[in-house]
């Protein structure tokens, strides 16, 4: 009778057989659902990385090509060659007896050039790389799924941890 | 499900996990085994680089900022040898374009690498872009040819070139006095010589930074920036730099002089506005030196040269005359021809007397028997003070590379005797560089104040313009004596009908003759010519000084270097926008600005 009632309620060996190999498929698809992601994201990491890369290297060529070209227009327009084409154009230095000075009210002699700016004004760079790419995956999905406001709470970038938040580039007085 | 088909269900997730186990402890075991560690080390080499890089190095500007040293790109053009696939092909693209012997080139490229072999060769290291772009025509042509099947497509696989700053000076030779030159082709161990290169070569060279780049994307990092060195602005501007260096070859050609300095000088503020000296190196290929400047001809005479000036100096010893109270402009001195002092007999250069004088006579005619006698009323040591306080016994310390000076001979030195004062008073006995006595004389024209001399107008740090300020480094005189011998000067070159004087321009100004010492004695054969002026004289705006070493068309000061003063003044005075006397002052006791030139 004992071993009746048992059997009533026991499940039958296939049912759990078929359990368990469910729990097992399920936990295997988990790993790679994770795992799929995980690829997704380092993948992209990647081929991101890759790009900055490139464009750093880009950024190192064009500083050099800037430079270069400064000097080839300085090259270009040097006193010598200036004052050859001006020779060429039969122009000659002005005799000093001959230079009629007139006076122009409110005139304002222009300032020597400076080549930047004095120290006294500060201004804050953006960093090279921004937050999305050096913050961690376990960063990223706190600021999307914790941190992130809906769009009906308002601006994004109120909710922005202060660690990820973009640094302010205004120039100040 | 039988209990069969369970049993196998078991035994085969068992199996697995005994094999997963395996395998898992087969990875701990590899990680632990003894050449593990090896392994690891090694595999850090394959996850990044430390590269060592070199900031761009500063550049130099005028004061209208206008380009005087830059960094230009060249490529190094070299041969890895482990990746040349056909030697002929690279061989002959090198050899065409870079103009090498096709052999030689040949002969590296079939090169083994290792065993003793490089594995890399450099075939030229400053190639211009436009032989790069040469080969990228090639090596793109060469990249889209169609080949028949069996035939193999050319390439230039091992031929490789990587980017560089080079220094360049686009204006050539112009100011290159000033400028110096940077040793580019030792790429990594360059240094800076003379000038503005060498003073300011730390500065300029910036910091090199060992960075470490990760080649594993996952492992990026920001690149620290390895900010640029430090930029230059100078003090002078190009144009009249130009300008200065035309008229010094000029007057080297015409008077047939050895060497020439010309310096022309804001004694307001210390800025050096020009300086010209002969000869002049191109800093792009400053590997010349050595047959431009035998030894031991300095690079830079304007700073380095010492040589007795002569009777440009009898300013300084009329200023410390006037300062000491020893004399006024109108104090009289009866010049008899000839004045002893220490046992030795001191002439005029015309070995004549020209009787009453008084103190603007004697500088308007040069009078050595006068400014002898002035030495002589001063003292030893009120004179040597006043020289002191001059700056005559050390470097002005002007910001350039290669600044010197000859010791002042003083009382109770063992080569200092009683004649050297007398001599000393009119120039002869002492010896100066150009820039200590534009630096004196500059006091006399800035009513009093003696400015610190200098070329660098500002400074680029970190992307910020830190600006150099006037210095003053001393007052050996008052300003009423400052006032009282510049008006001196006026009049003795009106006087003197002088050949430095520029219609429309008040200008103070003095001639210098300088014998030459020689191992047998002085020689008045070849001398030493000089000239200093300055002006607007009420308010001067320059002072010009210039030297003539041993011209051949005359002896004298007056005949050749007062000259090129009114020359070189007449186009000064346009390039700096200064109009004549009756114009601007006019326009500024109505209280007008002045326009400028039409």
């Amino acid at each position: 009778m004992k071993k009746n009632l048992l059997q009533a309620y026991k499940q039958a060996p296939w049912r759990t057989q078929l359990q368990w190999i469910g729990i097992f498929l399920l936990v295997l698809v988990g790993i790679a659902v994770v795992a799929g992601v995980y690829l997704m994201i380092s993948g992209r990491a990647a081929a991101t990385g890759r790009r900055i890369q490139n464009l750093e290297a880009e950024i190192l060529a064009l500083e050099m090509e800037i430079n270069d070209l400064r000097t080839r227009y300085a090259e270009a327009s040097s006193a010598k060659s200036l004052s050859e084409r001006a020779e060429a154009l039969n122009m000659t230095l002005l005799d000093p007896l001959e230079a009629m000075y007139i006076e122009v009210p409110g005139y304002i002699p222009p300032s020597q050039p400076a080549l930047a700016p004095p120290p006294a004004v500060e201004d804050i760079s953006t960093p090279v790389l921004l937050p999305e790419f050096t913050a961690s995956l376990w960063d990223w999905l706190r600021l999307k799924v914790f941190v992130e406001p809906s769009p009906t709470e308002g601006p994004a970038e109120s909710a922005v941890p202060e660690e990820l938040a973009p640094v302010p580039t205004e120039v100040a007085p | 499900m039988k209990t069969t088909n369970w049993n196998r269900f078991f035994v085969i997730c068992v199996v697995a996990s005994v094999v997963a186990a395996a395998a898992g402890i087969q990875l701990i075991r590899i990680q632990n085994i003894e050449g593990a560690k090896q392994i690891l080390e090694d595999s850090e080499a394959y996850q990044g680089i430390n590269r060592m890089i070199y900031p761009e190095r500063g550049s130099i500007y005028d004061s209208e900022g206008r380009l005087l040293a830059g960094n230009e790109v060249v490529y190094e053009v070299g041969l890895d040898l482990r990746a040349i696939q056909q030697p002929e092909t690279v061989a002959a693209a090198a050899s065409s374009v870079l103009g090498l012997d096709y052999a030689t080139v040949l002969g590296y490229s079939q090169m083994t690498p290792g065993n003793g072999n490089p594995y890399f060769v450099v075939l030229d290291g400053f190639a211009s872009k436009d032989k790069i772009d040469q080969l990228e025509v090639i090596k793109d042509d060469y990249a889209s040819r169609s080949v028949k099947r069996g035939e193999v497509r050319p390439n230039l696989e091992g031929l490789v070139w990587t980017a560089n700053n080079k220094r360049s000076y686009p204006e050539g030779t112009l100011a290159s006095n000033i400028l110096g030159f940077y040793s580019f082709r030792d790429r990594t161990d360059g240094i800076g010589y003379f000038g503005i290169e060498e003073a300011y070569d730390d500065l300029m060279a910036g910091e090199p930074k060992l960075i470490y780049s990760a080649i594993d994307p996952n492992l990026l990092t920001s690149v620290e920036e390895v900010p640029p060195g430090v930029t230059v602005q100078l003090t002078f501007n190009r144009e009249i730099q130009a300008m200065t260096e035309r008229k010094l070859d000029e007057a080297l050609k015409w008077s047939g002089a050895d060497n020439g300095t010309i310096v022309v000088y804001d004694p307001e503020t210390g800025e050096i506005v020009a300086m010209a000296t002969a000869p002049r190196l191109d800093p792009n290929e400053y590997w010349n030196y050595s047959e431009i400047f035998p030894n031991p001809k300095p690079y830079n005479s304007a700073i380095s040269s010492t040589y007795e000036p002569g009777s440009v100096f009898k300013v300084i010893t009329m200023a410390a005359a006037l300062d000491a109270g020893v004399v006024t402009a109108d104090t009289t001195f009866n010049d008899t021809g000839s004045i002893t002092v220490g046992g030795a007999t001191i002439y005029n250069w015309n070995m004549g007397g020209w009787g009453e004088v008084d103190m603007t006579g004697c500088m308007q005619h040069s009078l050595n028997v006068c400014l002898a006698w002035l030495g002589t009323e001063l003292g030893p040591d009120r004179f040597y003070s006043y020289l002191k306080s001059f700056g005559f016994d050390r470097n002005t310390g002007i910001d350039l590379g290669g600044e010197n000076h000859w010791p002042l001979k003083l009382p109770g030195d063992g080569l200092w005797y009683e004649v050297d004062l007398a001599t000393n008073s009119f120039g002869q006995g002492i010896s100066v560089t150009p820039i200590q006595m534009v630096t004196a004389i500059g006091a006399v024209a800035n009513e009093g104040k003696m400015m610190a001399p200098h070329v660098v107008k500002a400074m680029v740090i970190d992307g910020k313009q830190y600006n150099v300020d006037p210095v003053v480094v001393g007052t050996p005189i008052s300003a009423e004596t400052a006032r009282t011998l510049t008006q001196m000067l006026v009049d003795s070159l009106e006087n003197e009908a002088s050949s430095a004087l520029v219609e429309g321009y008040s200008l103070a100004g003095k001639t210098g003759t300088g014998e030459i010492a020689t191992p047998l004695g002085y020689t008045n054969s070849a001398t030493n010519t000089s000239f200093v002026g300055w002006g607007p004289a009420e308010d001067p705006k320059f002072l010009v000084y210039i030297w003539l070493e041993k011209p051949e068309i005359s002896i004298w000061g007056s005949e050749v270097a007062a000259p090129v003063f009114s020359d070189l003044v007449e186009d000064l005075v346009v390039l700096m926008n200064i109009p004549p006397d009756n114009v601007r002052l006019s326009l500024r006791y109505d209280g007008r600005n002045i326009a400028g030139l039409e």
